[in-house]
């Protein structure tokens, strides 16, 4: 039922049925129909024109009705077309569910006559096929359906392997049902969607190619004629006169047309990967909606700063919202860590900065991104751009994913320096080189020429590394830059981050789910939850004595060296789905210490002792830091 | 690389020995006497003989088989009794004709197809991509023989820019302007078909790619947009491209076969259809076979093309 329903709700698949619909009635209903017999000449009455007195299309080359011959010629076209996609669909899914079931060698056999058939030029095939039966319209059929078989075969094979190996075809098995009953019974009715879909999207063509070889002779033979074979007969009066080509070779192309828009409709109706829309690219920047102004800047020394940022995703009707109102300030050489689980909006926060926030689906609704004196949410594209990589740079998680497979690290560094500066080849070269030095990369000669793949996951994210350096931004954003490198490895690229900052007078916004990594490299963190900071102040002062109940259950995660036995508790629960937002406290539903006033209204960011801010009615008590509130808290 | 195309090449001999069995099958599906089917019914039973031994049709299936491999290897397809004249140097002499219509359609509907899929999917659901997704529902719809004439009677007969057929004039020089003015209907003919195909899986896979984190890397270093298009994007999806090409030249390939009969070009396929129709089997046997075997070679020079494209493919 929903089947169907999608493909009502494709406009063009409706079309496409409506057009199609009407040809094969009218096909259906043709001997019913009041019509000249349409092998009867009159050559008396050649090439009347149509809308003439010899009926509504005129007549042909030997006189007879065109209007007649054409409706005819459609029920042949028709028919050929649809036996030859059902012999095909038939004899080719028989093939493929045999050599995907059996598999071994019957499937090894299968296949590779398949791939033989398959080796030939299309349309050759069935040209030989048809010298040897000899022209006619059922040898044309024959031949047409028996060139599609290897194509079925193929696509069958490939959805029955995957379906032999599926948990109720052995339950199937070890009840003691034989194969041909498993084959009927549990194979064949989830083969068939695949067999409609490939019948949908080939039918057109067989009717285009059995259309074909009628009209080089090969098909129908007169005076009986399909489509085809009347366009043949046409071609020799095409110049003089064209309305006997035209009228055939249009009907052909209707029908074509119909079941092409019919067949994209069904396979999007079945396919479930198109269903969800995936398929939809990324626009250069985010898609900016703001709802509201955006707030004043806060005119203060930071080189970055963000204010009430508000990022959603919007997919069908569901809002999520990954960001909702996040302030941060960065100030020169500063490193700003900011942490949270998966899917608190810390990446889509610093995404959001640069309008990197895959958009469809991301829209950013509200804020502010202060930099450079403008603000940022909404700029123009190429405002945008100019800033991106050359005076904010981003680090981005798995640089086997991030970088180009298919070019060298060389010319993807070279590609980031001319991006903003016009070099010459050669110079942008050998500043590549310095940059590889610069992170420590042995041999920085040779390896420039290596392309990603060919070098080790840490030797990626340092090129990822030395990337973001390459224009000497002011400000670098890494995203979980460490998360997929083993943990010595981690640590080295720490550190050369850290040594980096301190040479170059970097600000890093340094993303992780690590608090070491917070311990380690930054001056001051934010605590993200569900799209809002909880908490956010100097490192030390938040490692030693978090304040917000998350950030102190969070801490309890990490196991610690040498911390002894303790206990690591798992925080119960999950966070919130950001398209259902409970009122008051996100945290409420897995806090121990939840109130009823958690759960009311909006619970405002508020200062918590020096620099320190903390969004919670009932905090740790600020600034005494007890040695023992990490466990405690734990317990 | 030259141990690749070679370990290639010799992964081709099966694929080469399978259609010829294949074909050769075929051919013995002939009902009747392929003697008689060749001279006729009208043919004395002296001649039907003769004939029957010239072709080796007294001998077994398999031994007639390996004859004719034989043959074939040493440059004899045997001889066309409708032409009267060697097959091989008919094919050749036809084959170049084709290769050049076809050739054309190639490079016309790659570069055609490719450009429409990018700016199709770089331009998603805008107006350019509405244009570019009618125009190719329009052309893989549209019979490439109609779509033939229909060019004929608009830019030969009704504008005069083409002529109307054939590859040369009758009368006057046999230049390379003759040939393009000659070439440009019937190539793009038959390049429409495989220019849709060709455009709709090449949008598809840029959507694809458009969506890989590779992408964001590239916009979050600056680099312009038709550069993340058209150097980021492309040259990744030309991955998955690639192996659509390979597959849609043989659909030229053999397409031309209607745009040859339209346009009245002298190439493999019209020779075919004639051949048929004259029921001259030899010569269909050995056109079929040549022409399937270079498609084979073709398709070596696309992987060969993919393994240069993507440093990942080990050779």
């Amino acid at each position: 039922m929903s089947f169907l329903r999608l493909l009502a709700r494709n406009r063009l698949a409706l079309a496409g049925l409506v057009v199609m619909a009407a040809v094969v009635v009218l096909a259906l209903i043709t001997p019913l129909l009041p019509l000249a017999d349409p092998d009867v000449t009159n050559t008396a009455d050649r090439f009347e024109r149509p809308f003439g007195a010899a009926g509504l299309l005129g007549t042909d080359h030997l006189g007879r009705d065109l209007l007649s011959r054409l409706l005819h010629g459609t029920r042949l076209s028709l028919a050929v077309g649809f036996a030859a996609a059902l012999i095909a669909a038939t004899i080719g899914a028989a093939i493929g569910i045999v050599a995907g079931y059996y598999g071994g060698r019957i499937d090894n056999v299968i296949m590779r006559g398949v791939d033989m058939l398959m080796a030939f030029p299309y349309i050759l095939l069935a040209l030989a096929i048809v010298a040897a039966l000899g022209p006619g319209l059922m040898n044309a059929l024959i031949a047409v359906a028996a060139v599609n078989i290897p194509f079925f075969a193929r696509n069958i094979r490939g959805v029955t392997v995957s379906i032999a190996n599926r948990e109720f075809v052995d339950a199937a098995r070890l009840s003691g049902m034989g194969d041909a009953r498993i084959i009927l019974t549990e194979v064949l009715p989830n083969v068939i969607p695949v067999i409609v879909i490939a019948m949908s999207t080939t039918v057109g063509w067989m009717i285009l190619e059995t259309a074909g070889l009628s009209f080089l002779g090969l098909g129908s033979q007169p005076p009986q004629a399909d489509l085809g074979s009347m366009l043949g007969e046409a071609r020799s009066a095409l110049i003089s006169n064209p309305h006997t080509s035209i009228v055939p070779g249009a009907m052909i192309l209707v029908i074509v047309m119909a079941i092409n828009l019919l067949g994209d409709g069904v396979r999007d109706a079945l396919d479930p990967r198109l269903k969800s829309g995936a398929l939809s690219r990324p626009m250069p920047t985010t898609l900016v909606r703001r709802e509201t102004p955006p707030p004043a800047p806060a005119a203060d020394d930071a080189v970055l700063e963000i204010a009430g940022l508000k990022t959603e995703f919007h997919v069908r009707d569901r809002v999520y919202r990954a960001v909702g109102g996040v302030d941060l300030s960065l100030k020169p050489g500063e490193c700003l860590g900011i942490i949270g689980e998966s899917g608190s909006g810390k990446s889509v926060t610093a995404l959001s900065v640069m309008g990197l926030v895959a958009s469809p689906p991301g829209v950013i609704t509200g804020g502010r991104v202060q930099f450079d004196g403008q603000d940022l949410i909404g700029a123009p594209y190429e405002v945008l751009r100019r800033m991106r990589g050359d005076r904010v740079a981003y680090i981005f998680q798995d640089p086997l994913s991030t970088l180009h497979p298919l070019y060298t690290v060389g010319a993807q560094l070279v590609e980031a320096v001319r991006a903003h500066h016009p070099t010459p080849r050669a110079e942008a070269r050998a500043h590549a080189i310095e940059l590889l030095r610069a992170v420590r990369i042995p041999n920085a000669e040779s390896r420039i020429d290596s392309y990603p793949h060919e070098l080790s996951g840490g030797m990626r994210q340092r090129v990822g590394i030395a990337m973001a350096l390459a224009n000497d931004p002011e400000v670098i954003i890494a995203d979980e830059p460490t998360t997929a490198l083993d943990v010595t490895v981690q640590a080295q690229i720490l550190s050369l981050l850290d040594d980096l900052r301190r040479e170059r007078g970097l600000a890093i916004v340094f993303i992780t789910h690590d608090f070491g990594v917070v311990a380690q490299l930054c001056d001051r963190v934010a605590v993200m939850y569900a799209g809002r900071i909880v908490e956010a102040g100097p490192a030390a002062a938040i490692l030693t004595a978090p304040a917000h109940p998350y950030t102190a259950r969070l801490m309890a995660c990490v196991p610690e060296l040498g911390g002894g036995r303790r206990h690591l508790a798992a925080i119960p629960g999950l966070p919130p789905a950001v398209d259902r937002l409970p009122a008051g406290c996100a945290f409420a539903e897995r806090c121990d210490k939840a109130q009823a006033a958690c759960r009311q209204g909006d619970i405002p960011l508020v200062a918590h002792g020096p620099g320190r801010s903390v969004r919670c009615i009932a905090p740790e008590p600020a600034p005494e830091p007890a040695p023992d509130t990490v466990t405690e808290a734990a317990e | 690389m030259a141990g690749y195309i070679f370990k290639r090449l010799v992964s081709a001999i099966p694929v080469l020995l399978g259609i010829s069995v294949i074909v050769f099958l075929i051919m013995a599906m002939i009902p009747g006497d392929p003697a008689t089917a060749i001279l006729g019914s009208y043919a004395t039973p002296e001649n039907v003989e003769k004939l029957n031994r010239d072709l080796g049709l007294d001998k077994p299936l398999v031994q007639r088989y390996f004859i004719w491999l034989g043959n074939m290897l040493q440059g004899d397809f045997g001889r066309s009794f409708s032409l009267n004249r060697p097959v091989l140097d008919e094919v050749l002499e036809r084959f170049g004709a084709t290769l050049v219509l076809a050739g054309t359609a190639f490079v016309l509907c790659s570069l055609l197809g490719v450009a429409a899929g990018v700016v199709s999917a770089a331009r998603q659901y805008g107006a350019a991509d509405k244009a570019i997704t009618f125009f190719v529902l329009l052309g893989i719809s549209i019979p490439s023989f109609f779509l033939g004439m229909m060019m004929i009677l608009i830019f030969a007969v009704k504008l005069r820019w083409f002529p109307v057929s054939g590859m040369w004039p009758i009368y006057g020089a046999r230049d390379i302007s003759a040939l393009v003015g000659h070439l440009t209907l019937p190539a793009l003919a038959l390049a429409v078909v495989a220019t849709g195909v060709i455009a709709r899986l090449s949008r598809s896979a840029m959507l694809e790619v458009l969506r890989q984190d590779f992408i964001r890397t590239a916009r979050a270093k600056g680099v312009r947009e038709r550069a993340v298009v058209w150097r980021h994007a492309l040259r990744a999806a030309m991955v998955g491209i690639i192996p659509v090409l390979g597959i849609q030249a043989g659909f030229v390939l053999s397409g031309a076969v209607y745009i040859e009969m339209v346009f009245q070009w002298p190439g493999v396929g019209r020779m075919l259809v004639d051949a048929i129709l004259k029921r001259d089997i030899l010569l269909v046997q050995g056109g079929v076979v040549f022409v399937a075997a270079c498609y084979v070679m073709f398709n070596i020079a696309v992987d060969v093309a993919q393994t240069l494209l993507d440093p990942r493919i080990k050779t």
